[in-house]
């Protein structure tokens, strides 16, 4: 982990103009087009360093007393999967690695689940993995039409998603194969009709787990977009982008209201999660549309909210966790008043909610600011859906926080712990990743910018 | 070795019949045994040995020669690579370690060596005639194998598969007769058929032979048999019936209708869709309901059968059987035919972790922590058969789709690829008992006889999925595709 951080400063401290760069590629077997060939990007490197934070945050609140040893494993084959998923520029390894994640995060929600982990861990399972055969597919169909088109067989990435290939295929096929890809990245963010998996495995699976869900696999659905399909947005379509617009803005808003009735904090949490890539498929379709200024402002934000929202959910589960651990309560009802008892950690989750929310300062201010502004171009005054979406959101985050940190203390709970050093180290270094990002988004966003350019 | 010419035209020698001369010789060997009574340790390492040479020596056969006695038989890398599938498949059956006690197990064993001696002639047959005699002594062999054991069940489960299978060779042997009626010839070498034109007779032929054959290979409305067999045979034997019987009777399917057929492919194509698409789908949906391990395993076999007839679909819809697209589709017919004898192969034997005769799905719980070998491994199988990456069942089922895609079939493409994601419902439920449920009391750990060949089998299907990327594996068995039209 630590060598990924270290490679990407060195690679990218100075002079990147955007592309990939440092690929390293194995012919495999040639003559159907098989290699193994990788290559990083400021977009996924950006992606890379979020998916090691992550994972290092998920290893912290994984504790030996309560989980098997064989979590760290889960956990460790998941980053590993991540990795390849990030650093593949070929279709038929991409997909390998993007079907290696599911497993064992399967895995820790059927052994370490909460609550009907079983149905929960295996609905995970099917809803991800009919969207990865859907991608399948796909891949299937550029890579017959590009050897149709130029007589190569390859699944590298970067000859396969080109605007010409597209243009070549029947208008069938082409619709097909953008059915195909958008259904697996957006089952994976996941946005408003493909989210029925989303608040039962972030409810049941175990903390670590959840972790790694939120920040981790929602990663996958924003680096499709913007890793693979950017380069084709041409070819989409306006239709298919308005219709991203549409499901974004719905996202924002549905989850927005459902969060707002859950009682458990861990399940409103999940739903503002959701709620929040819903900016990043709203930055994806408006970022199509546009051009000039407005569309490198929109995708970077749109990259940069996949990251904050990223940080951010791995800091408030964690916080959720230690939280959990002193009261053994996650239900807003039964909390109440904790502040009194646990001043730290009701602070810590406090500036988890307001982080969530996109208080300025924080990360996710950042990401949902820009996509903001420059969705303007695009879509006009539909905007105030989406601000309709973000009063939504502040209300309810702040709801949960003043009936569950602040008021009466709820006696019933008895005498708790407040966070130890451990906890108060771990919450606190987390934080401070967030607040660097927001007070100094350039660290981040010159890199985005610059992947946006050199398109 | 001195050739012996045996017929007009022919240019392969003797020394091409040795696999199946040494088979024969060392079945009868093998019953010889029987009398000097030397332990069925012995007797089980003889024919596994025995098994694995024939295989080497089916594998240093000259394939350049090509026909032999009139076309009877083609030796061709095609042939060569069923016929070493299916030796290995039949090694499942024999492994050493087995704690089973046959009465007269010499019987057993002989069995077993003289069904292989049929199974390499119909790897190499082009004859409808030869290749119906080689069909039916494996068939024979195998009502016997189905009926070793000591209890009521396996006799029942002999008998019912005996009955249903005499009805199926009959409609093989009426079709072969109404195939002669149509073409004046048996053989199916497509270089033979290029002038017959079609008549009622050929689909006469091609209903009656698809319900013999497709018996064997149970599918959709012929595969009543195979619950009640898999379920009431031993283990090994259930093993070998779903493997290395079912990859038989997919080669000689794959001749039959596309060498044999060559000449009308249209029918060919839509028989094949719809009994791929009804095949898959109800082996799939049925399994779902199941709770007895061995009839989930025995309707995953159904809808695998379903996955591999996809094969002939692509290529009889493809329009020229020779193009890059059929013979690719062949080649991944080829590759999930071998992936599939360990993935099948091991989840059979796997049930002998269980030592109880009809296997339950809680008989598995909690086998993560009794034996975390076998449930690994058993979940790499599960794992392979449902198509996740890493293990070579993913790959087999990669290439398929792949070539579905590349023949324009994608609605087909979309109907297997859902009812994969449908079938990943029933494996996980084995995996999700064996590791997120804690273990009935009294079950001890699994012995090393069961544990040896699980493990093995999931070894080889990870190292499948590596040796069919990096190794130009998949060029080397497009190359070989071709030899199928004999």
């Amino acid at each position: 982990m630590a060598l990924v951080l270290i490679y990407s400063f060195v690679r990218f401290s100075s002079g990147y103009t955007g592309g990939f760069i440092s690929r390293v590629s194995y012919s495999l077997a040639p003559s159907i087009g098989i290699n193994f060939s990788t290559g990083v990007s400021g977009f996924t490197d950006a992606l890379l360093i979020l998916s090691v934070i992550v994972i290092f945050i998920s290893t912290l609140i994984a504790e030996k007393k309560e989980l098997d040893r064989v979590m760290f494993s889960y956990i460790l084959t998941t980053e590993s999967g991540l990795i390849g998923v990030l650093i593949s520029r070929d279709f038929l390894f991409f997909y390998i690695f993007w079907e290696v994640v599911l497993i064992p995060v399967y895995f820790m929600i059927a052994q370490f689940g909460s609550f009907r982990k079983e149905s929960v861990g295996l609905k995970f399972f099917v809803y991800t993995h009919i969207g990865s055969v859907f991608l399948l597919l796909s891949i299937f169909a550029v890579y017959t039409y590009h050897f149709d088109q130029t007589g190569v067989l390859t699944f590298q990435i970067g000859s396969l998603m080109t605007n010409s290939t597209f243009s070549y295929m029947p208008v069938f096929w082409r619709d097909f194969t953008i059915f195909g890809f958008l259904f697996a990245f957006l089952v994976k963010m996941p946005v408003f009709p493909l989210h029925s998996w989303l608040p039962d495995s972030y409810e049941s699976a175990p903390y670590p787990a959840t972790v790694i869900l939120s920040g981790g696999l929602s990663l996958m659905g924003g680096l499709g977009l913007f890793g693979i399909l950017l380069p084709v947005t041409q070819s989409l379509g306006t239709f298919v982008l308005s219709f991203l617009i549409a499901l974004g803005i719905i996202s924002l808003v549905y989850f927005a209201l459902a969060a707002m009735m859950q009682s458990s904090l861990k399940r409103m949490m999940a739903l503002a999660s959701a709620a929040s890539m819903g900016f990043v498929v709203l930055a994806f379709g408006a970022g199509g549309l546009e051009t000039g200024y407005e569309k490198t402002l929109e995708l970077s934000g749109g990259m940069f909210q996949i990251v904050a929202h990223g940080l951010i959910m791995a800091f408030v589960f964690s916080a959720l966790y230690f939280i959990k651990r002193s009261t053994g309560k996650e239900n807003i009802h039964e909390m109440g008043g904790i502040f009194r008892e646990t001043p730290f950690l009701a602070s810590f989750l406090l500036a988890g909610l307001l982080a969530s929310l996109g208080l300025p300062g924080m990360a996710g201010f950042i990401g949902e600011f820009s996509v903001l502004v420059g969705s303007f171009q695009a879509i006009g005054w539909v905007i105030l859906l989406v601000i309709f979406g973000m009063i939504l959101t502040a209300s309810y985050h702040i709801w949960a926080a003043q009936r569950s940190l602040y008021g009466p203390y709820n006696e019933n709970l008895g005498r708790i712990r407040d966070s130890g050093t451990y906890q108060t180290v771990v919450l606190g270094a987390s934080l401070v990743v967030i607040l660097i990002l927001g007070i100094f988004p350039n660290l981040l966003f010159g890199l985005l910018t610059a992947y946006t350019g050199g398109l | 070795m001195s050739s012996i010419d045996l017929g007009i035209g022919s240019t392969a020698t003797f020394i091409h019949l040795i696999p199946e001369i040494f088979l024969g010789l060392l079945g009868f060997a093998i019953l010889w045994t029987g009398v000097r009574n030397i332990g069925e340790r012995a007797i089980s390492w003889i024919t596994f040995s025995g098994l694995g040479i024939a295989a080497l020596l089916v594998f240093f056969l000259d394939p350049s020669s090509g026909s032999a006695y009139s076309g009877v038989m083609v030796f061709n890398n095609f042939g060569k690579y069923f016929a070493i599938i299916m030796l290995i498949s039949s090694m499942f059956i024999c492994y050493p370690f087995s704690t089973k006690n046959y009465s007269k197990s010499e019987i057993f064993y002989s069995t077993l060596l003289f069904l292989n001696v049929g199974m390499v002639v119909a790897a190499f047959s082009y004859n409808l005639i030869a290749l119906f005699i080689a069909f039916e002594s494996v068939s024979i062999g195998t009502y016997v194998l189905s009926s070793f054991g000591k209890t009521r069940r396996n006799l029942e489960a002999s008998i019912k598969y005996f009955f249903t299978g005499t009805i199926a060779t009959a409609f093989i042997l009426f079709g072969a007769s109404f195939y002669y009626l149509g073409t004046g010839t048996f053989s199916i070498s497509s270089s033979a058929l290029s002038h017959v034109i079609n008549s009622p007779e050929i689909t006469i032929a091609l209903a009656f032979l698809i319900i013999g054959f497709g018996f064997k290979l149970a599918l959709f409305p012929f595969h009543q048999w195979a619950l009640d067999t898999y379920d009431g045979t031993e283990n090994s034997v259930s093993a070998f019936l779903a493997a290395g019987s079912k990859i038989l009777a997919f080669m000689v399917i794959l001749k039959v209708f596309l060498s044999g057929f060559a000449f009308d492919h249209t029918a060919v194509f839509y028989l094949f869709v719809i009994l791929s698409i009804i095949t898959m789908t109800y082996g799939n949906i049925s399994a779902l309901s199941q709770s007895n391990l061995k009839r989930i395993l025995s309707y995953s076999s159904i809808a695998q059968a379903g996955y591999l007839v996809l094969v002939l679909a692509v290529v009889a819809g493809s329009g020229s059987p020779t193009s890059t697209v059929s013979e690719f589709a062949i080649a991944a017919g080829m590759f999930y035919s071998l992936v599939y004898i360990f993935m099948k192969g091991g989840a059979f034997i796997t049930m002998n972790a269980v030592p109880k005769d009809n296997v339950e799905l809680e008989d598995v719980s909690g086998l993560g922590k009794r034996s975390p070998a076998t449930a690994v491994s058993l979940s790499v199988i599960m794992l392979a058969l449902a198509g996740i990456p890493l293990t070579g069942g993913f790959l087999a089922k990669y290439y398929l789709f792949l070539a579905l895609i590349e023949g324009s079939l994608w609605w087909l493409a979309v109907i297997a690829i859902l009812n994969s994601a449908i079938s990943v419902f029933y494996y996980f439920r084995v995996i999700t008992y064996m590791f997120a449920r804690d273990p009935k009391e009294g079950d001890g750990a699994v012995p090393f006889s069961a544990k040896a060949p699980v493990v093995a089998a999931a070894i080889i299907t990870i190292a499948l999925f590596f040796i069919g990327i990096i190794a130009s594996f998949m060029p080397t068995l497009i190359s070989a595709a071709g030899g199928i039209f004999g």
